[in-house]
């Protein structure tokens, strides 16, 4: 393989534009708003979309199988509230431990919801919708129904987003840490292909001998412990924890992986993909003022873009099936 | 040790309603290439997927180099050697060669995938099928012909000692063919067993020194294939005088009733031309991939044509959707009864009536007391084996689900009937039956087109034959003047497309 | 041409009753009595005239029940309903606002809705490649956004003349009268609501399960391909039955309006769900080709009476949304697993 087909090959991909389209909105906004092209503003603003950037990772792997989880942001509460609880009336102080029972809590969920999906055959769209309320309704009830924990009752914990560790926040370490792992998993590690390939062909992989049930219920609990996860790093960098947090963000979730290439019929995506993706989602509201829309129609916007995304990619699919057909007639 | 490196004794396979094989017998010596033949339904793909492990039989033994074997699923095959290469491969159209090819034996270390090798081994397996394609390029990008290949570099991977082919050559170029033939020599060189199913006796004279035929989920004889001639063969494979089975009447054949001019489809078919006429039957045959069925669907409004016209009754109709195509009375029975043809989780009368619930309809809703009496009627008509009209289309049979499809058509007004493999996988009292109908509406004055892979079939039943391959029209013949090598000859010939290829 | 075998076949249908009693349906009328007796012991104010009092905030969420029926009989599925009826809503305020005739207000609340369900039709029979979730998750927050683009920084809008609102509200007086506050004394007062409910609840009903509409549209969601292949008009099918849910979703705005008289961004969050659960758990199965509208009708006043219950004895708005998650979810899971159960015992 020469150098010139894998010039061919990166320029030809999603991820590459993408890539372009990151930069370019970098470059435009900074041009517009100065102060944003400094290291402090994109750290800040990677820690305030932290929760979605970690989240969009278990996205990734739900959509591959050709699955979507809309509870997500209802796990992240669920977690979120019972840390906060925790720590608001003393039973634990310990960050470490702190962590650890938000990523439990939050696997747990994910593990219900995959089982409701693997084994009891519900779809993926009704089993995610019951779990939305059940799991928000289990957050307000910890919060005694609207109780919430305040910076002040969170002890030492509220600093955690504040410290520097090698002079970045932890929460950017997390974020790294994640981004990592899950590129070298998903590239590298058969199981992270067999999700791949039960999602580009789940018949070929059940007769392949992969255990096609297994691997959902895995890419649910994957996406539980990562909203869990992200349900800590929501209370750390907002200090605060509150039974309706994130309530809606599980579009935004949606979105980036949507915009970074992941195919909802499963088989496609990329962890690259999704970096980009999330970033993009994180520049929007930084992009739209600039152009004089107001913060408004963000919504809107993300929304026409998700669309925009997918409609795309079928006329893409069909320019690409009609010239394979003009091919064979040649 | 056994001189045979497959043996199978007795083997029985059984599906709800129908055996699928009754007892049959096979013995692969090691180092040849087997052909295994029959018509459509006579059991050879249920036969293969026994050996590879994809269903259980209920009956019989296997023997692997004299040892007996008994295959808990598709892995314990594969394990033991046993690959196959399917006419409709699957594999996973958004992943690489590299990872189709090493899906599930992947080369580790420590845990971690080794792209590097992994991408090596594949460019040298290809290289040995003189691939033009690199091991990164992705699956869903390739053609036919190459996505075969990496099923064969699957094969060869898994150290595989009895390779299967289903059909390898029914979606191949002339070119694409002599290169698969040589690959099979070059594996059979290397000392692997082989096993080829196809309906091409040119395949079988070229590479294979023994056949097998089944019929009828029988296993007929195995011949040498130097003794042998087609005749011999045909004669084994139908068991009958061709001419017995088809009870086709004398009719009339009236004026021009369907005419097709130019029809064209980028990828699909190209200038197709061709007229029917009232009470003629018009056989349409060819290799499967020959787009038979995509000329047939466009004429029904199902896909639409870039170009050509077509005249019904001296008059041009532009048929947007299958609803004109019925009101014009160009009526269809679908190649594919389960998925196309009937809804199967639902009653046969609902079935019947479905396309002309609106005819009898008062103020929009439905009159069921009329459909149940029509549908009783049609049913009734081509004979159904059936209890009452409310069973679910998959209790019955294939010829009698045939039946209710024919029923289906019948309850709808006709010109032309355009009838795609209705004999396939019916057993062969039903199938008289529908030659018999056919037979009838053709006396009536309908129309009727046959497409049929079956050669037999074609030749009993048309009163001209159109020889379709790759997309084109490549010959017309008078029922007096066609014969089986013929057809064959036309439907094989050397392909207009992609020219000669290196 | 007779049939050369001289076979005959029945024609003649199994016994109405038979089938009803021990169907879902059944069980669902079942269980209704269930909740009912449950709910009043359970609380001292559950009586038919609390009911019909508080109904009528619920009653609104059946509209959007029926269509939604119809397009999970297809096979698909509209997420977006919960945000065309805010902007319904949101729509019918703003043309109150303005001071115009209420019919008006009727139409522009209906026309919004149709549009919006013609925009999900348009995008999904021009891009049937296009799963119905992706395209209505994408619009819900659509819609929704535009409604927040609307309703500007304050989020919220009031109806200034609620005179039409109110009378969408009213109530047929049986027996008793009304006070000179408007209060209900003695008899009982239906809401006018229920009437209308009934009524599209029966046309809807003998739509999806008597009419030739209905039947090519379980044709559809049982084999598309097929359905196709007969002659059925797949596309134009599916366009009207979402152009017909963002219809409903507007005469549902309609009626929110008038128990609330204003609307908010937050307007009609969780209405599909409501919308599905309740088909779901009626009997309409969410992959397409079955069930019918009589147990989705019963199964919403199952969850109506379960509401009203629950919401008399001061049961959290968060804990009956758990539970109606948790009978969705059910709804669904049930079935597959008895029937797992069933297979796994016949197989010993």
């Amino acid at each position: 393989m020469n150098n010139k087909s894998v010039l061919k090959r990166i320029t030809g991909s999603r991820e590459f534009l993408l890539a372009v389209i990151v930069i370019a909105m970098f470059v435009v906004v900074s041009i517009f708003n100065p102060a944003f092209f400094s290291f402090k503003s994109v750290m800040d603003m990677m820690k305030n979309n932290a929760v979605m950037m970690v989240m969009a990772l278990g996205m990734l792997c739900v959509m591959l199988v050709g699955g979507i989880d809309i509870s997500i942001t209802s796990t992240l509460a669920l977690a979120g509230m019972a840390i906060g609880m925790l720590l608001k009336y003393g039973y634990i102080h310990n960050t470490f431990l702190v962590f650890v029972i938000a990523i439990l809590i939050g696997l747990a969920c994910g593990m219900v919801v995959g089982l409701v999906i693997s084994r009891a055959g519900v779809p993926p769209i009704i089993a995610t919708m019951g779990f939305m309320y059940i799991y928000r309704a289990m957050a307000y009830l910890i919060s005694h129904g609207g109780e919430w924990a305040s910076a002040a009752a969170l002890g030492s914990f509220k600093d955690f987003a504040t410290l520097k560790v090698l002079g970045l926040s932890p929460v950017i370490w997390i974020i790294i840490v994640c981004y990592v792992f899950f590129f070298i998993f998903m590239k590298w590690f058969r199981t992270g292909r067999k999700i791949y390939a039960v999602g580009s062909n789940p018949e070929a992989a059940e007769v392949s001998g992969i255990n096609v049930k297994n691997i959902k219920l895995m890419v649910h609990a994957i996406m539980g412990l990562l909203a869990g996860l992200a349900g800590a790093i929501q209370v750390s960098v907002y200090a605060s924890a509150m039974p309706d947090m994130q309530q809606g963000g599980e579009m935004d979730v949606i979105a980036a992986c949507v915009i970074g290439g992941v195919s909802m019929s499963g088989g496609r995506g990329s962890v690259i993909g999704v970096l980009f993706g999330s970033l993009i989602m994180a520049m929007i509201p930084r992009a739209l003022p600039l152009l004089r829309i107001d913060a408004l129609w963000q919504n809107m916007i993300k929304g026409v873009l998700i669309l925009i995304v997918v409609v795309v990619n079928v006329i893409l699919q069909r320019i690409a099936d009609r010239n394979a057909l003009k091919k064979r007639e040649a | 040790m056994s001189e045979y490196v497959l043996e199978l004794k007795g083997i029985t396979k059984i599906f709800p309603g129908v055996k699928a094989l009754d007892g049959v017998q096979f013995q692969l010596k090691k180092g040849e290439v087997h052909a295994l033949m029959g018509e459509n339904g006579a059991g050879k793909s249920t036969f293969i997927k026994v050996i590879t492990g994809v269903h259980k039989a209920e009956e019989g033994e296997m023997y692997l180099d004299g040892s007996k074997v008994d295959f808990k699923g598709p892995r314990d095959a594969q394990a033991a050697g046993i690959a196959a290469v399917y006419q409709h491969p699957t594999s996973y159209p958004d992943l690489s060669v590299t990872e189709n090819i090493f899906m599930g034996h992947e080369i580790l270390k420590g845990g971690r995938i080794q792209w590097k090798d992994m991408n090596r081994e594949a460019n040298e397996l290809l290289k040995r099928m003189n691939a033009d394609f690199d091991a990164t390029a992705e699956m869903g990008t390739l053609s036919v012909a190459q996505q075969q290949m990496v099923e064969i570099a699957k094969c060869l991977s898994t150290h595989a000692k009895i390779i299967i082919f289903d059909e390898p050559t029914a979606s191949l170029t002339k070119s694409e063919s002599e290169e698969l033939y040589r690959i099979i020599d070059q594996l059979r060189e290397e000392g692997v067993s082989i096993i080829f199913i196809s309906h091409r006796f040119e395949d079988m004279y070229r590479l294979a020194t023994r056949v097998t035929v089944f019929r009828d989920s029988r296993y007929i004889g195995t011949y040498d294939v130097d003794g042998i001639t087609n005749a011999d063969l045909i004669k084994a494979m139908v068991g009958r005088e061709i001419t017995d089975l088809f009870p086709k009447p004398e009719v009339e054949i009236g004026a021009p009733v369907l005419e097709v001019k130019g029809l064209s489809r980028t990828g699909f078919y190209r200038d197709i031309s061709f007229t029917v006429h009232a009470g003629e039957i018009l056989g349409f045959t060819g290799l499967v991939g020959a787009g038979r069925t995509e000329v047939m669907e466009s004429i029904c409004g199902i896909t639409k044509p870039d170009s050509g016209s077509v005249f019904l009754e001296g008059r041009e109709v532009h048929v947007r959707r299958p609803s004109d195509a019925m009101d014009l009375g160009i009526i269809l029975l679908p190649e594919d009864r389960q998925k196309q043809g009937l809804i199967m989780s639902w009653g046969l009368g609902r079935n019947v009536t479905l396309p002309t619930i609106s005819k009898y309809a008062k103020c929009g809703l439905n009159n069921e007391k009329k459909e149940r009496e029509l549908s009783k009627e049609l049913l009734e008509e081509v004979d159904t084996k059936a209890v009452d009209i409310f069973q679910p289309a998959s209790s019955l049979s294939g010829g009698n689900q045939q039946k209710v499809v024919v029923a289906k058509a019948l309850s709808q007004e006709m010109k032309v009937v355009i009838m795609d493999e209705p004999t396939k996988g019916v057993d062969v009292g039903a199938k008289a039956e529908i030659y018999a109908i056919m037979g009838g509406l053709a006396q009536k004055g309908y129309a009727i087109i046959l497409i049929s892979s079956e050669m037999p079939e074609i030749l009993g039943m048309s009163d001209r034959i159109v020889v379709m391959c790759n997309g084109r029209k490549t010959g017309e013949l008078k029922r007096d003047e066609a014969t089986q090598e013929g057809i064959l000859e036309l439907a094989m010939e050397k392909s207009t497309t992609k020219g000669e290829e290196a | 041409m007779a049939g050369k075998s001289g076979r005959t076949i029945s024609n003649v249908p199994e016994s109405p009753v038979k089938r009803t009693i021990m169907s879902w349906e059944g069980i669902l009328v079942l269980v209704l009595i269930l909740v009912n007796i449950f709910c009043a012991c359970f609380s001292e104010f559950y009586n038919i005239g609390s009911l019909l009092n508080q109904m009528p905030i619920y009653l609104a969420e059946v509209f959007l029940m029926l269509p939604m029926a119809f397009i999970l009989v297809l096979g698909e599925i509209d997420i977006s309903v919960g945000s065309i009826t805010c902007l319904c809503a949101t729509t019918a305020c703003l043309v109150c606002n303005t001071g115009a005739p209420f019919p008006v207000v009727i139409l522009a609340s209906l026309g919004v809705g149709a549009v919006c369900g013609m925009v999900n039709g348009f995008i999904l029979t021009r891009f049937t490649e296009l799963p119905p979730m992706i395209v209505t998750l994408a619009t819900q927050i659509i819609y929704r956004g535009i409604a927040e683009i609307v309703l500007g920084s304050g989020g919220s809008i009031s109806a200034n003349n609620t005179d039409g609102f109110k009378a969408l509200g009213k109530k047929l007086v049986i027996g008793g009268e009304l006070n000179e506050r408007g209060r209900l004394v003695g008899g009982i007062g239906i809401p006018y609501i229920l009437f209308l409910v009934v009524i599209l609840a029966v046309i809807f009903a003998i739509v999806l399960g008597k009419s030739t509409f209905g039947r090519r549209v379980y044709a559809i969601g049982t084999n598309r391909t097929c359905a196709l292949y007969s002659g059925i008009h797949v596309q134009k099918i599916r366009f009207i039955i979402y152009t017909v849910m963002g219809l409903m979703a507007g005469l549902c705005s309609l009626f929110l309006v008038s128990s609330s008289y204003g609307a908010n961004t937050t307007t009609g969050t969780g209405f599909e769900m409501d919308a599905i659960a309740m088909a779901v758990f009626g009997g309409i199965s969410s992959t397409g080709g079955k069930g019918n509208l009589a147990g989705g009708i019963i199964s919403a006043f199952v969850i109506l009476c379960l509401r009203v219950g629950l919401g008399q004895r001061n049961v959290h708005a968060q804990v009956i949304l758990l539970i109606l998650g948790a009978l969705l979810i059910a709804a669904v899971a049930l079935p597959n697993i008895i029937g797992q159960l069933g297979r796994a015992l016949k197989k010993k």
